[in-house]
C-alpha cells in the first residue's frame, strides 16, 4: 500500500517536473507565418525541435495549404505520444486540414507560448487526449510481386516495393559502382522553407542529382502574405520602414544560417537583435559581425560552399545573392528616393555561402544606417522595388528566379554543404508555397 | 601492486561519477548557451532544466519506425554508455585510487574509444530511416579519421611513464605535466575528443543538416539514454585528458581528488562550450585535415617526446 502511494506520488512529481521543462515543439510555418515561427526560437519555455519524433506538440501557423494534406497527416503521425496539434491563426482564414486541439487567435507570441505550455500540461495530466493517427496503419502502396525477388525490379536492385524506390547501383565520383538511393526531402524539412521538396539521388552523403518537386499548375495558388515590401508595390511606404524591414529580414536569414551550422545560441542572439533593432542601430550589427567572425561561420564553415557562377545569375535580379558575386545590381540605384540619400550598392566577391552571409550582414548594417537618416521620404509605388531577396514586382517573385538554380547547384555536393547552400539562398516561405510547376524541368508529384 | 574494487562497489561508483558528470555537462551547456545567446540572466532554471527534461523524456512514449531493428535500437545507447563507463573506470582519481588500474589501462581506454563507432553505427542503422542511416555512415568516415590522431596523442603520454597503466602516466607527471612536456598533445586530444563524443562543431552523425541524424527518430527513453551516454562519453574524455595531460591529482594545497575534479571541469567547460562558439565543420575538409594534419602532428609529437627521453 505504502509502495503504491509512493509510486503515485513519484509519478505526480515527475509529471509536475515534466510540465515545467521546455515543451518540445515541431513548427510548421504556413503562409505569412515564417517570421513569427522563426522568432519562437528565443522563447525559453519552448524547445524548437528538428524532427516530429522529438516533439509532443505540432504547431501549425498561418495558412497551411490544403495541397499538403497527405504530407501533413504523415508528419502528424510521426509525432511522439502524448501529442497534440495547435493552430496559431496569425490572421489566416483557412484552417489546417488536420484536426487541432487548440486555436490561438492572439498574434502575441507570449499568448501562444502560454497556450502551448498549457496544452502540454493537460496532455501530461491526461486532461487532453493524445491525438490518434490520421492515416490507416497500412502500406502506402502494395508490394509489387514481379522480378526475381518479387520487389518489382531487376537483379537485387531497383523496383519500388511498398511505393519506395529501392537502392540502385550507379558509378560514384571515384568511378566505383555504389548504392544509389532515391529520396524525397520536404515539404516540412526543418532546414528548408515549408513547401520546398527536393527529389534526390544520394550516394552516401553525396547528392548525385537533385530535382525540384512542385505542385502542378492547376492547384490554386495561395496568396502571398502582406509585408511592407508587398505593400510598397501599391502604396507609398516610408523608406525608413522598408530599410528597417530589410535589416530584420537579413538578420533572420543570418539566424537560420547559424541554426543550420549548429549555432542555435548565436541564432537566438541574432533574433533578439532583429526584434529590438531600431533605425540608426548599425553599430549593433558591427558588434555582431565580430562575434560571428570568431565562430568561423564566415570562415571555413561556409567558405567555398555553394559557389554560383556569375553567368548563371544573369537576369535573376536575385538581390544579395547577385551582389555577393560581385555584380553591383540593385533596384534601389534607379529609385529617386534612394538617389536622394546617396545610395551606393554594397558588393562582395566570392559568390559562395560565405560571401552571401557577409553581404547580408553588410546590407543589414547599411539599411539601418539608411533608415536612420531617411526621415519621412516615401518610396513611390511607380519606382522599381528591391526586396530583401531581389527585384520585386507584381507576379515577379524572387523565388521564381532563384529556385530553378537549385538542381544544378546541388549536384555533386555533400549533403551538409547542400543544406548550407539552400539556406544561403534565403528562400521566402510564402514565395515557395506560391510556386507551381510551369516548366517541364520541374517534377510534378 | 594493482588494486581492484569489488565489482558491486566498482559499478556503483562509476554510475555515481557518470551521473554527476552528465549533470555537469548539462549545466555547463545551459550556462554556455545562455551566455552565447546574450540572454543575460542565468537563473536557477539552468540547474533545474536538466532534471525537468529527464522527467519530460520519461513521460514521452518511445517512437517506433516501420520494420525497425528493435534490439539494435535499444543496445546502441547501452553500448555507448557502457563504453563511457569502461573508459571512466580506468581514470585514477587520486594516487592509488581508481575503480580499476590494470597495467594496460591505456589500452582499455583506447578500445572503448574505438568501439564508439559501432555504437553510433548501430544507433543510425536500427531505425530503418534515411537521416539516421546517413548519420551512421558519416560517423564511420569521421571516426576512422580521428581515432588514429586521438590515440597517437594519448600514446605519447605513455612514453615518459614507460608504462601503459594510467596511474603510472599520472605519477610520471609529478615534476612536469604532459601539457608542457608535449605541447601538441592536449590540443590534438581535445579537438579529436570533441569528435569522438560527436559534440558541437564535430557533431556530424547527429548534425543539424540531418535534422538530428542517428537520433532523428528517437523519442522518450531512447533519446534520454542516447543523450546521457553521449554526455558521459564527453565526460570520460575530459577526465582522461585531465589525467593524461594536466597531471591528474598533482597540485599544491588542495587534496588530489579535488585537483582532479577541477582539471576535469576545466576541460569539460572548454569542450562543452565549443557547441556554442564554433560552427559545424564540413565533413570532407575535416577528414582531409585529420589525415594530412592531425596524424602527422601527432606523429611529430610522439617522435619529439621519444627523442627527449633518450
Amino acid at each position: 500500500m505504502a509502495g503504491a502511494c509512493a509510486a503515485v506520488g513519484l509519478s505526480a512529481a515527475a509529471r509536475r517536473a515534466a510540465s515545467r521543462a521546455p515543451v518540445p515543439v515541431f513548427p510548421v510555418a504556413g503562409i505569412g507565418a515564417r517570421r513569427e515561427m522563426d522568432d519562437l526560437l528565443v522563447e525559453p519555455r519552448l524547445r524548437i525541435v528538428d524532427t516530429p519524433a522529438a516533439a509532443n506538440v505540432l504547431l501549425l501557423a498561418g495558412e497551411v495549404p490544403n495541397a499538403l494534406v497527405a504530407e501533413l497527416a504523415l508528419l502528424h503521425d510521426g509525432l511522439s505520444h502524448p501529442r497534440t496539434s495547435l493552430w496559431w491563426t496569425l490572421g489566416a482564414g483557412v484552417a489546417p486540414v488536420i484536426p487541432f486541439s487548440v486555436e490561438v487567435r492572439d498574434s502575441d507570441p507570449s499568448a501562444l507560448v502560454d497556450a502551448v505550455v498549457d496544452a502540454h500540461r493537460r496532455l501530461l495530466t491526461g486532461e487532453l487526449a493524445s491525438s490518434s493517427p490520421q492515416l490507416p496503419d497500412e502500406d502506402g502502396a502494395p508490394w509489387r510481386g514481379v522480378g526475381p525477388y518479387g520487389q518489382g525490379g531487376t537483379g537485387m536492385t531497383g523496383g519500388v516495393p511498398y511505393g519506395r524506390p529501392m537502392a540502385g547501383v550507379a558509378p560514384d565520383r571515384d568511378g566505383l559502382r555504389l548504392d544509389q538511393l532515391t529520396v524525397r526531402i520536404g515539404p516540412f524539412f526543418a532546414r528548408f522553407p515549408t513547401g520546398l521538396v527536393l527529389e534526390l539521388r544520394l550516394q552516401g552523403d553525396v547528392v548525385q542529382e537533385a530535382q525540384l518537386v512542385l505542385p502542378p499548375s492547376d492547384v490554386p495558388t495561395a496568396r502571398v502574405a502582406s509585408t511592407p515590401f508587398s505593400d510598397a508595390l501599391h502604396v507609398p511606404v516610408r523608406v525608413s520602414v522598408l530599410e528597417l524591414e530589410r535589416a530584420r529580414s537579413h538578420l533572420r536569414s543570418i539566424a537560420s544560417t547559424l541554426v543550420s551550422h549548429q549555432l542555435g545560441s548565436l541564432a537566438r542572439r541574432v533574433l533578439h537583435l532583429a526584434r529590438q533593432v531600431r533605425p540608426g542601430d548599425d553599430e549593433e550589427v558591427e558588434r555582431l559581425h565580430r562575434v560571428l567572425r570568431r565562430s568561423q561561420i564566415l570562415g571555413w564553415a561556409t567558405s567555398g560552399v555553394g559557389h554560383i557562377a556569375s553567368d548563371r545569375l544573369e537576369g535573376t535580379a536575385a538581390g544579395p545573392i547577385l551582389r555577393a558575386s560581385g555584380i553591383a545590381r540593385d533596384e534601389r540605384t534607379d529609385d529617386p528616393a534612394y538617389v536622394g540619400l546617396g545610395f551606393e550598392p554594397i558588393v562582395h566577391e566570392g559568390s559562395d555561402a560565405r560571401a552571401r552571409l557577409a553581404q547580408r550582414l553588410a546590407e543589414a548594417r547599411h539599411s539601418l544606417e539608411l533608415a536612420g537618416r531617411a526621415g519621412d521620404i516615401d518610396h513611390d509605388p511607380e519606382s522599381p522595388l528591391e526586396s530583401p531577396r531581389g527585384r520585386l514586382a507584381a507576379d515577379d517573385l524572387p523565388a521564381q528566379r532563384i529556385l530553378p538554380l537549385i538542381p544544378a547547384l546541388l549536384a555533386g555536393m555533400e549533403w551538409g554543404d547542400a543544406v548550407s547552400t539552400v539556406v544561403s539562398l534565403d528562400l521566402d516561405t510564402d514565395e515557395v508555397l506560391a510556386m507551381r510547376a510551369t516548366d517541364s524541368e520541374f517534377l510534378v508529384p | 601492486m594493482r588494486t581492484y574494487l569489488a565489482p558491486g562497489v566498482a559499478v556503483a561508483s562509476v554510475a555515481v561519477v557518470m551521473a554527476v558528470g552528465v549533470y555537469a555537462v548539462a549545466v555547463i551547456d545551459g550556462i554556455a548557451g545562455r551566455l552565447a545567446s546574450g540572454a543575460g540572466r542565468i537563473g536557477v532554471s539552468v540547474m533545474l532544466d536538466p532534471p525537468r527534461t529527464v522527467a519530460l523524456l520519461l513521460m514521452q512514449r518511445r517512437h517506433r519506425t516501420e520494420r525497425a531493428d528493435g534490439p539494435g535500437w535499444a543496445i546502441a545507447p547501452a553500448l555507448l554508455g557502457g563504453l563511457a563507463a569502461t573508459a571512466l573506470a580506468v581514470v585514477p582519481v587520486a594516487r592509488g585510487t581508481a575503480v580499476a588500474d590494470p597495467s594496460t589501462g591505456f589500452v582499455v581506454f583506447a578500445t572503448a574509444i574505438a568501439f564508439v563507432m559501432i555504437a553510433v553505427f548501430l544507433h543510425g542503422w536500427s531505425p530503418n530511416s534515411l537521416f539516421p542511416l546517413i548519420g551512421a555512415y558519416r560517423y564511420g568516415a569521421q571516426a576512422l579519421s580521428l581515432q588514429i590522431p586521438f590515440l597517437l596523442a594519448m600514446l605519447a603520454t605513455a612514453l615518459p611513464a614507460e608504462s601503459l597503466a594510467v596511474m603510472d602516466i599520472v605519477e610520471a607527471q609529478g615534476d612536469l605535466w604532459n601539457v608542457v612536456r608535449q605541447p601538441l598533445g592536449l590540443p590534438i586530444y581535445l579537438v579529436v575528443g570533441v569528435g569522438v563524443s560527436f559534440w558541437g562543431p564535430l557533431n556530424l552523425p547527429d548534425g543539424a543538416d540531418l535534422v538530428g541524424g542517428t537520433s532523428a527518430e528517437d523519442a522518450g527513453t531512447d533519446r534520454l539514454a542516447w543523450e546521457f551516454a553521449r554526455a558521459a562519453m564527453l565526460f570520460a574524455v575530459a577526465a582522461m585528458g585531465a589525467a593524461a595531460f594536466l597531471g591528474g591529482w598533482w597540485g599544491p594545497l588542495l587534496p588530489g581528488p579535488v585537483w582532479m575534479a577541477l582539471k576535469t571541469l576545466c576541460l569539460l567547460v572548454v569542450m562543452v562550450a565549443t557547441r556554442h562558439l564554433v560552427a559545424r565543420v564540413r565533413i570532407e575538409p575535416f577528414v582531409v585535415a585529420c589525415w594530412t594534419m592531425f596524424i602527422p602532428l601527432a606523429l611529430v609529437n610522439i617522435f619529439v617526446s621519444g627523442a627527449l627521453l633518450l
